[in-house]
C-alpha cells in the first residue's frame, strides 16, 4: 500500500503581486519540490509555468496530483486549481508546518505586509497593509532604484554598520527624497541602507504591535530573504526572529498542505470522484501512520 | 509711525514671507524651500522687504512657522495650525473650517470668529494627502502642474483607482494610460482619491461653514472641486492660498507686539 500512496501528490500555487510560487507535498504533507518565479503581467501563463516546473522538479505528472489549491493576489487566475484559499489561511498553515510553536508571523511581500497571530497552528488574528508602499518590498525597490543598487547587495552593505541614519518619513515618496539628502550630506552608504531597513521595519512593527508580538516570531515573504531586513527586524522587535530556509514559499506550502487535508476530507465524505481509490488508500495509510 | 510685521513660513516644498501693515498685505513672496533653510529664509525675507520698499530695521516684529521656521531668524516661532487659523481669519472672517493641503501632508482645522483654534487633525506625512501626489503624476502624464486643474475639469468619465498610495498609483496610472483612459479622466480620478483621503481625515472634527481650502493644493481648481463634491459644500479659496500660514505668522507677531506694549 505504501508504494501506491507514494505516487500521490498535492500542489499549492501562490500567485503573488511580484513572485509566483508552487509547492508539491506528498500524502504525509512533506514537501517534495518547490519553484519560485516572477509573476509578470500574464498571471495565467505564469500559473501554468510554475506548475509545470514544480512537477518536473518533483519528477511527477499531473495525473499524480490529486488536489490543487491556489492562493495569493492572483489566485483567481489559476484555471487548473480545484479550490482557492486566502493567503492568510495558507500562510498560517505553511508557517505552522515549518515552526509548530509559532505565535506571531510577519510576512513582507512585494506590495503588502501582513501580521498573523497563530495559536496551536490556527490563525487567531491578523492585520494587513496593502494600502501604503511604506512597509512593503516596494519601498526597498524604490530605495534600490534611487541608489542604483541590487536588492541583495543592499542588504549585505547595510550589515557593515551599527549606526543607521534616521529616515524620518514613513511615506516612500518622501523617504526617497530623504535618502538623496542624506547622500548629499555625505552620510556613509551602509548607514543610509541600515536606516532604510529600520524605516521599513518600523512601519510593519507598528502594525504588529497592534496585535501584541509574542515569540516565537517567524519572518517570511520575499523581503525576509534580505539579511539587512532580518537584522533590522530583530533590532526593532528586540527579539530574535526565525526565518525559513526559503521564506517566499510558506503560502504555497500552506496551500499544498491544505490541498492534502481537503482531499482527505472529501474522500471521507465520499465526495471526491477523482482517483478516489488511491486517495482512500492514502488517507487510511495517513491515519494509520498518525496513530 | 507705521508698524510693519513680517511672517515667514518655511514649508516642506515652498517658503513664504508676508509683510503686513494693519490689515493690509504689503508684500507676499513664495520661493522653493531648497535644502538650506536659513539661506532660503534670508532670501525670502529680503525679497519681501524689497517688494514692500522697506528696510529690515522698519520691521516692528516678526514670527516664523513651518518645518524649517525655527531656523528663520524670526522673533518667535509658532505652529502651522495656529498660523493657518489667524491668517485665514484675516482674509475670511466668516471662515470656521480650514483644509490646508501642503507639500508633505494636510490638516483640517476648525476655529471661532476670532481665528482661535477649536480642533484640528493633522495627516501623517503621506504624499497622497499632499500636493506632492499631483507633482508625481504631472511628470508621468507630461502636463504642467498649473494645467492639471483646468484639464481635469474637462473629464467626462473619471478613472477609478484601487489604491490611494502615491507609489502604487504611479503604477496604476500607467496601466490606465495603456488602457486608453484620457489624461483629464485620470486627473479627475486622482483628485477624487485625494479628496477621499482628506475627507477621511476630517472625521472627528465637526466641519462648519464657511470652509476654506488653503496651501499649494488649493491652487488646483480640480482638487478644490473634488473636495466640494466629496464634502457636499462650497468652499472659499484665497487669492494666494500658499501664503496663509506666513500671513498668520505676521498677524501673531502683531498680536504679541500689541500685548507687550
Amino acid at each position: 500500500m505504501l508504494k501506491e500512496v507514494s505516487r500521490l501528490f498535492f500542489a499549492g500555487i501562490d500567485i503573488g503581486s511580484t513572485m509566483s510560487k508552487a509547492v508539491i507535498v506528498d500524502a504525509a504533507g512533506v514537501m517534495r519540490a518547490y519553484v519560485v518565479g516572477p509573476t509578470g503581467a500574464e498571471h495565467r501563463r505564469r500559473a501554468n509555468k510554475v506548475m509545470e516546473d514544480v512537477m518536473q522538479k518533483a519528477g511527477i505528472i499531473l495525473d499524480e496530483v490529486a488536489y490543487i489549491i491556489s492562493t495569493g493576489y492572483g489566485r483567481v487566475n489559476v484555471p487548473f486549481a480545484d479550490k482557492q484559499v486566502t493567503e492568510l489561511t495558507c500562510h498560517a498553515r505553511g508557517v505552522s508546518a515549518l515552526f509548530p510553536d509559532v505565535k506571531t508571523a510577519i510576512d513582507i511581500g512585494g506590495q503588502d505586509a501582513k501580521v498573523l497571530k497563530i495559536k496551536n497552528g490556527k490563525l487567531i488574528d491578523f492585520l494587513t497593509n496593502e494600502k501604503c508602499a511604506a512597509g512593503t518590498g516596494r519601498f526597498l525597490e524604490v530605495a534600490a532604484e534611487t541608489l542604483g543598487l541590487d536588492l541583495n547587495e543592499m542588504g549585505r552593505i547595510s550589515l557593515q554598520t551599527n549606526t543607521p541614519v534616521k529616515i524620518n518619513s514613513l511615506c516612500t515618496i518622501f523617504a526617497q527624497q530623504e535618502i538623496i539628502s542624506r547622500l548629499s550630506e555625505g552620510q556613509p552608504l551602509p548607514d543610509i541602507l541600515a536606516g532604510v531597513y529600520i524605516a521599513v521595519t518600523t512601519r510593519v512593527v507598528k502594525l504588529a504591535r497592534q496585535l501584541k508580538v509574542e515569540p516565537p516570531v517567524v519572518f517570511t515573504g520575499g523581503v525576509a530573504k534580505n539579511v539587512g531586513m532580518v537584522k533590522a527586524m530583530e533590532t526593532v522587535l528586540g527579539m530574535p526572529v526565525l526565518v525559513p530556509e526559503e521564506p517566499l514559499i510558506t503560502g504555497a506550502l500552506g496551500a499544498a498542505i491544505l490541498a492534502r487535508d481537503q482531499a482527505f476530507r472529501l474522500v471521507q465524505d465520499g465526495r471526491l470522484e477523482m482517483k478516489k481509490k488511491e486517495l482512500s488508500e492514502a488517507y487510511i495509510d495517513f491515519v494509520e501512520k498518525d496513530r | 509711525m507705521s508698524a510693519y510685521f513680517l511672517g515667514i513660513d518655511i514649508g516642506a516644498a515652498g517658503s513664504k514671507a508676508v509683510i503686513i501693515e494693519g490689515q493690509a498685505i504689503l508684500a507676499a513672496v513664495v520661493v522653493p524651500s531648497g535644502t538650506n533653510y536659513s539661506s532660503t529664509s534670508a532670501g525670502v525675507k529680503a525679497e519681501a522687504l524689497r517688494l514692500a520698499g522697506l528696510k529690515e530695521s522698519d520691521i516692528t516684529a516678526s514670527a516664523a512657522t513651518g518645518i524649517g521656521g525655527r531656523n528663520a531668524g524670526a522673533g518667535s516661532y509658532h505652529g502651522v495650525i495656529l498660523c493657518d487659523a489667524r491668517g485665514t481669519n484675516l482674509i475670511f472672517p466668516s471662515a470656521r473650517t480650514i483644509i490646508d493641503i501642503g507639500g508633505q501632508g494636510s490638516q483640517v482645522i476648525t476655529m471661532d470668529e476670532a481665528g482661535r483654534v477649536i480642533n484640528f487633525n493633522v495627516s501623517e506625512i503621506c504624499a497622497t494627502g499632499s500636493a506632492r501626489l499631483l507633482q508625481v503624476l504631472a511628470r508621468i502624464l507630461q502636463v504642467n502642474m498649473d494645467d492639471i486643474g483646468p484639464l481635469s475639469l474637462k473629464a467626462t468619465n473619471p478613472s477609478s483607482f484601487s489604491t490611494s498610495c502615491t507609489v502604487f498609483l504611479e503604477t496604476e496610472v500607467i496601466t490606465r494610460i495603456s488602457q486608453g483612459d484620457k489624461p483629464e479622466d485620470i486627473l479627475a480620478g486622482i483628485h477624487r482619491s485625494i479628496a477621499d483621503k482628506i475627507s477621511g481625515m476630517s472625521r472627528g472634527v465637526t466641519l462648519q461653514q464657511d470652509m476654506v481650502v488653503i496651501g499649494g493644493g488649493a491652487m488646483d481648481v480640480g482638487l478644490v472641486k473634488a473636495i466640494e463634491e466629496k464634502l457636499e459644500v462650497k468652499v472659499l479659496v484665497p487669492e494666494n492660498p500658499r501664503i496663509i500660514a506666513a500671513l498668520g505668522a505676521a498677524v501673531i507677531a502683531r498680536e504679541q507686539h500689541g500685548k507687550s506694549q
